[in-house]
Formats: C-alpha cells, sequence, structure tokens
C-alpha cells in the first residue's frame, strides 16, 4: 500500500492554490483554511507513519505509472517518491510542527497585512520539506529544496516595513541561491557521468563505477546542504533569519527547513547514494570535523547574546551540531554497532530538538506579543506577568540542555555515549558544548524569574491561541521524556538500520534488477 | 505487589531519614555550642523550629513570581526522590545500573531550585546570594564528580553486578584494593569529598550564600513560615544523604554480618550502624569545620576549588589510574 503518499504533496499543495480563492471569504477563513489542510496533512502524515512503521517496508510510488522501470529496460525512467521509516518519520515531524506553527499564527498574526500570501508561502514551505523527505529522485529533490528555499526567503522578509526583515530576507536569498546553485551543479556533475537521476539506480552505478566526478559531485552537495543546515562557517545567514522572521515561522525554520534541507538531506545523499561507493570513514571524518566547529561556535555564541531570539537561532546552530556528529559517526563507524547507535542519536535529536526550539521560538514570539522587545535585558521578571508562557520556556530550555525527564536527555545521550566509544575527544567537545548551551538558557532563565522590571508590568498572557500550541508541545517533550528508551528502541534504531541498509533502499527500486 | 514494598520501604526510609537529619541538626547545634562553653538548645531544637515555622504565616514578597512558592515543594520533592537513590547501608531501593548520574543531578538540582526559589523572590539581597550560590555549585561539583567516577571505575574492574551504581559500594570497596598507591589515591580523595560535604551543606569556609551576617541570610531572605520549613527539611535531608555518599564510599562495612542477622532486623541494624556513620562524618565537616573555620570571600572559595581541591581530586584520581597498570608494587 503506497497510495497515501501523494495525498502527502496533494494536500498542503491544494491548500496553498486555494488560498487566494478562500482569501475572498474573509480573514478568519483564510486561517481556518490552512489549518484545516495542516490537519489533513498531519493526518495524512500519521497514517503514513504509522503503515510504515508497522510493516517496515520501503514504500515506492511512481509518477505515471505502476513500475518505475521503463519498457524493456532494466532502469527507472519516472520519478519515483520513495519513503522508509526515517522519510516517514521526517514527514510526520514537519507535518506536527506546522499544524502547530499554523495553529498559533491565527493569533500572532493578527496585526499583520497580506495574510493569504502568508498561508499560502507556509502551505508552499510544508509542500518543500514534505516533498524532500518522501522523493526518492535526485532532480525532483532539488526542486522541492529550491520550493522550500524560496518559500523560506520570503517568509523570513515577510514584514518587509521593517529593516531587518529585509536585510535577513537579502541575505539568506543571495547566499542560499549559491548554496542551492551548488548543490545543481552538483546534480549535474552527477548527471553526466551516469546518466541518471533516481537516487536508487544512482547509488548502484556509484558502487559500480566510483569515479572522481562523483567526489566533486559529493563534495559539492555536502557544501550546499551543510550551508542549508547552519554549519559553522556559513552559518551567519541562520543568526540573522531568525529574529527578523516572524516567531512561527523561526518556529518552522529552526524546528524544520534547516533539517529536512539540511542534515537530513546530507544524511539520505551521504548514506543511501554514495555510502557504497566512496570511503564513508573519510566523509564521517569531515562532517565530524564541521559538526565540532559547530557544536562549539554555535553554543559558544548563543551566552553572550542580548537578543532572545538570535540566543535561540544560535543555539539551533550548536544543536544541529549535535545531529551533524552523530551522522558522522553514523558515517565514520559504518556497519558498528556504535554508528548505529549514534545514527539513532542524531534521528532522535533531529525529533526533539524541533519539537523543543519550535517551542521556544513560539514562547520567544510570545513574548514579543506581550511586550514588544525580545531584548533581554529588558525583559526581566516576565515569570510574574506571563507564568504560562514562562513555564513553557522553562520546559523547553531544560529540555534542550538534556534534563532526565524531559526528551532531550534519552537523544543527547545516545550521542555522548556513542561518541564517548568512538573517540572520547569528540565526547568531550560535547559536553563543551552543553556546558555552553547550559550557560546560555540559565541566564535567559534568571531574565525571566527575576525582579520584574517596569515594561514588564503592563504584560499579560497571551490568548488562548497561542498558548495551546505551546502547550501541546510542551506535553509532547514530557510524554516523549517518559518513554525515551521505547521509543529510541522501536523507532529510532530501526530508522537508523534502514538508513544504514542501502542494498534495500536500492532495490525497493529496481526490483532486483 | 513488589512496588508496592518498595514504595512503602521508600516511605518508611523517608520517615526515618527526616527523623535522623532533623535530629542530626539538634546534636549538631548542642555539640557546637558546648565547644563554644554554652548550654546549647535541647537536642529535639530543630523540631521544634520546624513545627514553629509550618505554624507560621508565609509571606510572599509582592515582586515574587508563582516559583517562589513552588521551588520550596520542588527542593523537598526532589530531596525526598533522592532517598531512592542514596545508599543507607543497603543497597538504595530503586538502584539500578548507572544510577550515580542520577544521583548527582538531583543532589544538583536541589541547590538549583534554591537558587530559582532565590531569584523568584525579587529580592536583591536573594539574588545576590543566588549569584553566589551558583558560582559555589559550578565549582563544586567538578572535583567530586571527577573523584566519583573514578573510584566507580575502578570498582567496576573488580567485577560488580550493576556498574556505575550506588549499589556497587556494597560488593567492592575502595580499601579492597589493597595496594598502596591506591590507598594514597583513596586518602587523598576522602579529604576532596570532606571538603566537598562541607561546601555541599554550607558550613565553615563555605557557608558564602547564605551569609547570615554580611547577606541576611542570602538566598533565603525572603523565605518565612512553611515555605521556609519545606526548604530547611530539604537542606537537612540533602545534608544526611551527602554524608551518606561519603560513608558508602569509604565506609561501607556494616555489622549485621558479624552478629549474624538476616532479613528485616539486618536491614534495620545496618540503617542504624549507617546513621551512626553519617554522624561521625558530619561531626568532622560540619561541627568541627563550623565551629574552628569562619567565612571565606567568595573569590578565595572559587579560587580554593579550582586551585586546591581540583588538583587533588585530578592526583589522587590518577593515583588510582596509574594503580591499574600495575607498575608501581
Amino acid at each position: 500500500m503506497n497510495g497515501l503518499i501523494p495525498y502527502l504533496i496533494i494536500a498542503p499543495l491544494l491548500g496553498a492554490f486555494a488560498l487566494p480563492i478562500v482569501g475572498l471569504a474573509g480573514r478568519k477563513a483564510r486561517g481556518a483554511w490552512a489549518i484545516f489542510i495542516t490537519g489533513i496533512t498531519l493526518g495524512v502524515a500519521a497514517g503514513l507513519f504509522k503503515e510504515v512503521w508497522e510493516s517496515g517496508e520501503i514504500l515506492v510510488y511512481t509518477l505515471g505509472a505502476k513500475s518505475p522501470l521503463g519498457n524493456g529496460v532494466p532502469f527507472p525512467i519516472r520519478i519515483v517518491w520513495e519513503v522508509d521509516l526515517l522519510g516517514a518519520l521526517f514527514a510526520l515531524m514537519v507535518a506536527f510542527i506546522t499544524f502547530v506553527a499554523v495553529l498559533y499564527s491565527s493569533e500572532y498574526m493578527k496585526h499583520d497585512t497580506g495574510l493569504e500570501k502568508y498561508y499560502a508561502l507556509v502551505l508552499v514551505l510544508e509542500v518543500g520539506m514534505l516533498g524532500i523527505a518522501v522523493t526518492g529522485d535526485l532532480f525532483n529533490f532539488y526542486v522541492f529544496l529550491e520550493i522550500m528555499s524560496i518559500a523560506s526567503y520570503a517568509l523570513v522578509a515577510f514584514r518587509n516595513d521593517t529593516w531587518e526583515g529585509i536585510e535577513a530576507g537579502i541575505k539568506y536569498m543571495f547566499v542560499g541561491s549559491l548554496a542551492s546553485s551548488f548543490i545543481l551543479l552538483g546534480i549535474v556533475l552527477l548527471y553526466g557521468q551516469y546518466g541518471t537521476l533516481t537516487m536508487a539506480y544512482l547509488a548502484k552505478m556509484i558502487a559500480e563505477n566510483p569515479t572522481f566526478t562523483a567526489k566533486v559531485a559529493l563534495g559539492l552537495l555536502a557544501g550546499g546542504l551543510l550551508f542549508k543546515s547552519g554549519a559553522v562557517p556559513v552559518h551567519m545567514w541562520l543568526a540573522d533569519a531568525h529574529p527578523a522572521a516572524p516567531s512561527s515561522i523561526s518556529a518552522m525554520l529552526s524546528g524544520l527547513v534547516i533539517k529536512i534541507g539540511g542534515t537530513y538531506a546530507l544524511a539520505r545523499l551521504a548514506f543511501s547514494v554514495f555510502s557504497a561507493g566512496i570511503s564513508t570513514r573519510t566523509v564521517g571524518w569531515i562532517i565530524i570535523f564541521f559538526a565540532c566547529v559547530t557544536l562549539i561556535v554555535g553554543n559558544a555564541m548563543a551566552v553572550i547574546q542580548t537578543d532572545m531570539k538570535r540566543l535561540f537561532a544560535f543555539s539551533s546552530v550548536g544543536q544541529i551540531g549535535y545531529i551533524l556528529l552523530g551522522i558522522g559517526i553514523g558515517l565514520a563507524a559504518y556497519g558498528s554497532d556504535v554508528g548505529q547507535v549514534a545514527l539513532a542519536g542524531a534521528i532522535y535529536h533531529t525529533v526533539n530538538h524541533a519539537i523543543m526550539k519550535a517551542l521556544l521560538f513560539l514562547v520567544a514570539g510570545a513574548v514579543i506579543h506581550g511586550l514588544g522587545t525580545k531584548n533581554l535585558n529588558e525583559l526581566s521578571g516576565i515569570a510574574r506577568k506571563m507564568p504560562v508562557t514562562s513555564f513553557a520556556f522553562l520546559v523547553g530550555a531544560a529540555a534542550i540542555i538534556g534534563l532526565p525527564p524531559l526528551n532531550g536527555f534519552a537523544s543527547k545521550w545516545l550521542i555522548y555515549e556513542s561518541s564517548a566509544l568512538f573517540n572520547p575527544f569528540l565526547a568531550a567537545v560535547a559536553v563543551i558544548g552543553t556546558a555552553f548551551c547550559t550557560a546560555a538558557y540559565i541566564r535567559v532563565l534568571f531574565t525571566f524569574f527575576g525582579r520584574p522590571s517596569e515594561r514588564v508590568m503592563n504584560a499579560s498572557e497571551p490568548g488562548k491561541a497561542m498558548l495551546v500550541p505551546m502547550l501541546i508541545l510542551v506535553a509532547a517533550i514530557i510524554v516523549m521524556g517518559l518513554f525515551p528508551w521505547a521509543i529510541s528502541d522501536k523507532v529510532m534504531l530501526p530508522a537508523a538500520k534502514t538508513l544504514e541498509n542501502i542494498g534495500a533502499y536500492v532495490s525497493a527500486v529496481l526490483g532486483g534488477a | 505487589m513488589n512496588v508496592l514494598y518498595a514504595t512503602l520501604g521508600f516511605l518508611g526510609i523517608y520517615a526515618y531519614v527526616s527523623f535522623a537529619s532533623l535530629l542530626w541538626g539538634g546534636i549538631d547545634r548542642k555539640l557546637v555550642a558546648r565547644m563554644q562553653r554554652r548550654m546549647g538548645p535541647p537536642l529535639l531544637q530543630p523540631f521544634y523550629d520546624f513545627l514553629k515555622l509550618v505554624g507560621k504565616e508565609s509571606i510572599i514578597p509582592r515582586d515574587a513570581n508563582r516559583f517562589f512558592e513552588l521551588a520550596p515543594v520542588l527542593a523537598l520533592a526532589t530531596s525526598i526522590a533522592l532517598l531512592a537513590y542514596t545508599p543507607l547501608g543497603f543497597e538504595p531501593i530503586f538502584g539500578t545500573k548507572g544510577d550515580v548520574i542520577l544521583f548527582i543531578y538531583l543532589l544538583t538540582l536541589i541547590g538549583f531550585l534554591r537558587v530559582v526559589g532565590a531569584v523568584s523572590s525579587g529580592s536583591p539581597y536573594a539574588q545576590i546570594g543566588a549569584q553566589r550560590e551558583m558560582v559555589i555549585l559550578v565549582s563544586r561539583e567538578g572535583p567530586m564528580m571527577l573523584a566519583l567516577f573514578t573510584i566507580l571505575w575502578r570498582l567496576n574492574e573488580l567485577g560488580v553486578t550493576k556498574p556505575f551504581s550506588m549499589g556497587t559500594f556494597y560488593e567492592h570497596n575502595v580499601w579492597e584494593l589493597g595496594t598502596p598507591m591506591s590507598i594514597i589515591g583513596a586518602v587523598v580523595l576522602l579529604l576532596v569529598f570532606m571538603a566537598w560535604l562541607a561546601s555541599e551543606i554550607e558550613v565553615g569556609y563555605f557557608d558564602i550564600p547564605e551569609a547570615e551576617t554580611e547577606l541576611a541570610e542570602g538566598t533565603m531572605a525572603e523565605y518565612s513560615g512553611r515555605h521556609l520549613a519545606l526548604f530547611e527539611l530539604a537542606s537537612a535531608i540533602k545534608a544526611f544523604v551527602s554524608a551518606s555518599l561519603v560513608v558508602a564510599i569509604f565506609f561501607p562495612w556494616g555489622i549485621s554480618g558479624y552478629i549474624g542477622l538476616t532479613g528485616l532486623p539486618a536491614v534495620v541494624m545496618d540503617l542504624l550502624f549507617h546513621t551512626l556513620k553519617v554522624f561521625g562524618v558530619l561531626f568532622v565537616s560540619m561541627s568541627l569545620f563550623r565551629a574552628v573555620t569562619g567565612r571565606l570571600r567568595i573569590n578565595q572559595a572559587v579560587t580554593l576549588f579550582w586551585t586546591r581541591m581540583l588538583p587533588a581530586a585530578i592526583v589522587g584520581a590518577l593515583l588510582l589510574a596509574i594503580d591499574t597498570l600495575g607498575v608501581v608494587v
């Protein structure tokens, strides 16, 4: 059964294109339509995840025909969508966070104009991210990546009456386009060399005939994708884009875009396409190097910020470091238990971080909504006037540091444990990163709980439409925190195993051909 | 049924430790008073204090937020949860492999909740106290963790059922290693632990965050009534638990085996004997230290942690580690 896959794309695409028409019915109809569509998408994604998880198979959907293979030829000629457990898990994550963010937008974006464009862009962003999660075709991947990127450029600069929105948008767009063109160049090289764009078939071809061109292509792809994920030498756009975007968008950017378009795509290409033809050890160590730099720089820069959203953005960079570390060790220790645990930790941390960073940005949005400032020096004592928001922040911050009863603990633990077994030096780097992260969040915590400043005394809690999404995420963090090892054994480890098992990925499309 | 028995035992332990730790408070005050040629309060004074505080009105400052009232409850809850993982003469009730990390986490969390409660009060005195407590919290846990992990790692090599758990100490102890080097290392680590204990319960040199004469009670400045009572009880339990850790690492021997007890009487006997050892350790690290030394400045204390305690912990850990190589007999 693979009938659900197309609806994952159809639903939000229909929603986005119907919005200009639905928008004619008035302001409320737009918000309701967007909530309805993202709700449907969440349902489809949950159904797909359940199916993949229960059957343990890799679902393949061919656009336009029953079989991906051409008439009488043994190679695929059509676009295929290929969903394994990892793709289904990330699709579910994307649909969930998007739903929560759209729910939140209904109140948060109340004072903005042009909301039919806003919701259309959000839905298009969702299409792009879901497409990346399900696609099994390299050029199709590039198209979805561009859909996602262009929607996020536009959303970062959505408040185009503010100087910082425009500035961040331009910065993000210029460097983002450059990164996209690296990715396109990599794809072009691969096509020129191997004459196919289907990932599964490409993997087979690369394994049979690993050429220098493939390595150059991998370099270009990895460079572009590290940019999209905000790894350190190319993280500067992120620290500007996240604070400038509306908070519901920051939640999606930080929780989803940098992971789906960055680390997920990197892991997918490195494992499913290239791992049979290249030295995984070398590629793994290159990623580990960037991961270590990202960990330290991202978390250390978070400590010295005075702008709350900028702090969260740098913390996102730091957390990407953990995910990259897990992927890097997964590659460098390919095929061993250590590598598998590291990869499971990276996948787990991706999901966890999506939830907690979305929560933190929604909290930041509530604070900005209530006070009109995100300068930490002016925010002292918010807990007195906004107790629920402060509680949500407390949970999010504790989860991101990785305190035991919450979900961040288990995923970080898997990464610490595997990196300590792989190379103790890497574990030390990870712990130093966490120490910086703790310092950054405790500083914000003390600001929240301190003596109320005059400005704060006029603030009040946001309305239900903003509180409920935050509480949904808080509940998700706590519930996931109560069953960490069950989730890790039943979902994350199998997902890591399917990612490592390229044979299954290839034969799902080629059917053993 | 097993869970039920464990819960009952847990409640029993909680009741016992609350009693014993408050009783130790009375003994401590009496002893310090005698050292200064005073009569001192009656032995049960902490119980009267506790009851009186519970009966008093608790005043919430105008600038305080919700966490001000929540922090004492959470601190006490954490210290009660900690009891489930504390070695009290027998293996902890809910002990599993790796529970040492949970133990350290909960122990640190109590201190952190005090800090958050103090910050939430909105009082500048409490805030200064909180900053000091935070600085000390960060400085003191490093040496302790290094020492504790080294010892557990070393004992692990002797073969234990649950590696890195608090129950390890009742299977093997650090003196059993027997080599001269390990004994020197263990003595160095014992000194580190005694200093850590003194700073954990904030006496003598380390009475810095509360600093009665200087900061007007510091972290606890704004607390009154039952909230203060909860904090006092949590602190007393924490002192008992911290001392229990030191006792379990360095003096884990029970006496029930020698006098031929088994079953429940053996557990009770071991618990009583453990309490006696805890009182002994606390006498040295708390009463004597408190009576003999004055308070340090915060920068002096931090220097002490990083330039005396941490190097001592490193030396002790290295001695224990080098010992495994067998190069020095």
